[in-house]
């Protein structure tokens, strides 16, 4: 039998291999093939989820909050100590000095990333900025976000601020970060299906293991993840999906 | 669990006398230092359903002025500051216990009696149908609304001494 692991398609270009590279590891050590799956768009992890495949996911938290309460996924990991911030930059060159001299009417790029706009919003609420305030110029990738922020195509760009640190030291000289946010308390969530509740005492013994070996060292860094997994309960899930909760407006 | 009475931290430091919702009360000290909010961070905390502390992350200590501590096992009110209409709490109260999220602006007082502004979010903590908590989530506030609300905060507090006196 084979499950499928689906990873959430907002991970850098160069994680690619550090994935695969976790899956045979993960197959090694729980018995248990495994399939991964690696949508290139949220719309594609949709479809992917709505034919009911998945098994096993690494979600994104405002997606893992939908498969928890509507779908009845079950969290059981979560990247130690590694979690979801966003930064807001503009070109190097522009007048912005601060978030607060974002002006209403003025042009933000961004990806189609949820949390990323979301923890944005509310950044800009201090500015009193609202989502109607901007206009919003949706591209494909973090790069393409990037090279319209340097050109001047829009005032700023909001970044997932594991892809901005990602970006070329090049590209990042050309740009200037008005704020980085620093939450702390919202992350990924590895999710299981409950119609695998059986094979999932395996496959969580094995991805809280990875780490224990020096060998996995390599795997670790290769995901961007250098201190493994860590376990998650259901209400540590359940607490950051009230967290998010209390950010939707 | 009662709060002991603040002691003065500074000279010019305003005294009040608090009464909260569960019927306690304190000696309170309040200067006219603010606390910047700071960039990038949310606040968070829980309570029981008693309001009761029971998780703080680091930019609610960091910001409190309190350690960890000291907060933990404490009510959510060591954070009252004098400023703040009891209307306010009030309806956060009435409204979570209803099940509904709520959202205000609130002005916090520290541990050493300087004060900060958050615009604050509340929601209960749904578990297997029941309320088994509260998780409040503080973030910074826009300058031009907190503009707008001091006087109709310090209005209501009016309204709130004159109706005691009468």
């Amino acid at each position: 039998m084979t499950l499928n692991f689906l990873i959430a398609p907002d991970f850098s270009p160069e994680r690619f291999a550090g994935w695969h590279m976790l899956n045979t590891l993960l197959q090694r050590r729980s018995g248990i093939h495994l399939h991964l799956l690696t949508p290139a768009s949220p719309a594609e992890q949709a479809a992917l989820l709505a034919e009911g495949k998945v098994d096993m996911v690494y979600a994104n938290p405002f997606d893992a909050a939908d498969m928890i309460r509507s779908q009845g996924y079950v969290p059981f990991a979560r990247p130690a100590e590694r979690f979801d911030e966003m930064v807001i930059a503009t070109g190097s060159e522009s007048s912005l000095q601060k978030l607060e001299d974002i002006q209403p009417g003025s042009r933000i790029a961004l990806t189609d990333n949820k949390d990323v706009k979301l923890i944005g919003l509310r950044l800009l609420e201090p500015a009193d900025l609202n989502e109607s305030l901007i206009e919003w110029v949706p591209v494909e990738s973090f790069q393409a976000v990037a090279r319209l922020t340097i050109k001047g195509g829009v005032q700023a760009g909001f970044f997932l601020a594991e892809a901005y640190a990602s970006l070329t030291r090049m590209t990042r000289s050309q740009l200037r970060v008005l704020v980085e946010s620093r939450i702390s308390d919202i992350s990924h969530v590895v999710l299981a299906h409950p119609r695998m509740a059986g094979d999932l005492p395996r496959l969580s013994e094995a991805l809280l293991g990875i780490g224990r070996e020096p060998a996995d060292s390599d795997v670790l860094e290769a995901l961007g993840i250098p201190k493994g997994f860590e376990a998650m309960t259901q209400e540590d899930a359940e607490f950051m999906i009230d967290l998010m909760d209390t950010l939707l407006d | 669990m009662r709060l002991p009475d603040m002691t003065r931290p500074t000279a010019d430091a305003v005294e009040s006398r608090l009464t909260y919702t569960d019927g306690a009360s304190r000696t309170v000290f309040a200067t006219e230092v603010e606390v910047p909010f700071p960039e990038g961070r949310l606040i968070v905390s829980r309570t029981d359903l008693d309001g009761i502390i029971t998780h703080a992350n680091d930019a609610f200590v960091e910001l409190s002025g309190w350690v960890r501590d000291e907060l933990i096992g404490k009510p959510h009110h060591i954070l009252r500051h004098p400023d703040m209409p009891k209307v306010a709490f009030k309806d956060l109260w009435n409204t979570v216990s209803e099940g509904k999220k709520w959202h205000g602006y609130v002005k916090n007082l520290r541990k050493d009696g300087s004060y900060y502004w958050v615009y604050a979010t509340a929601v209960p903590n749904i578990r297997n149908g029941q309320i088994a908590g509260y998780t409040s989530v503080r973030r910074k506030p826009s300058r031009t609304r907190i503009d707008e609300l001091i006087p109709v905060y310090r209005q209501w507090l009016e309204q709130e001494k004159e109706k005691i006196a009468s």
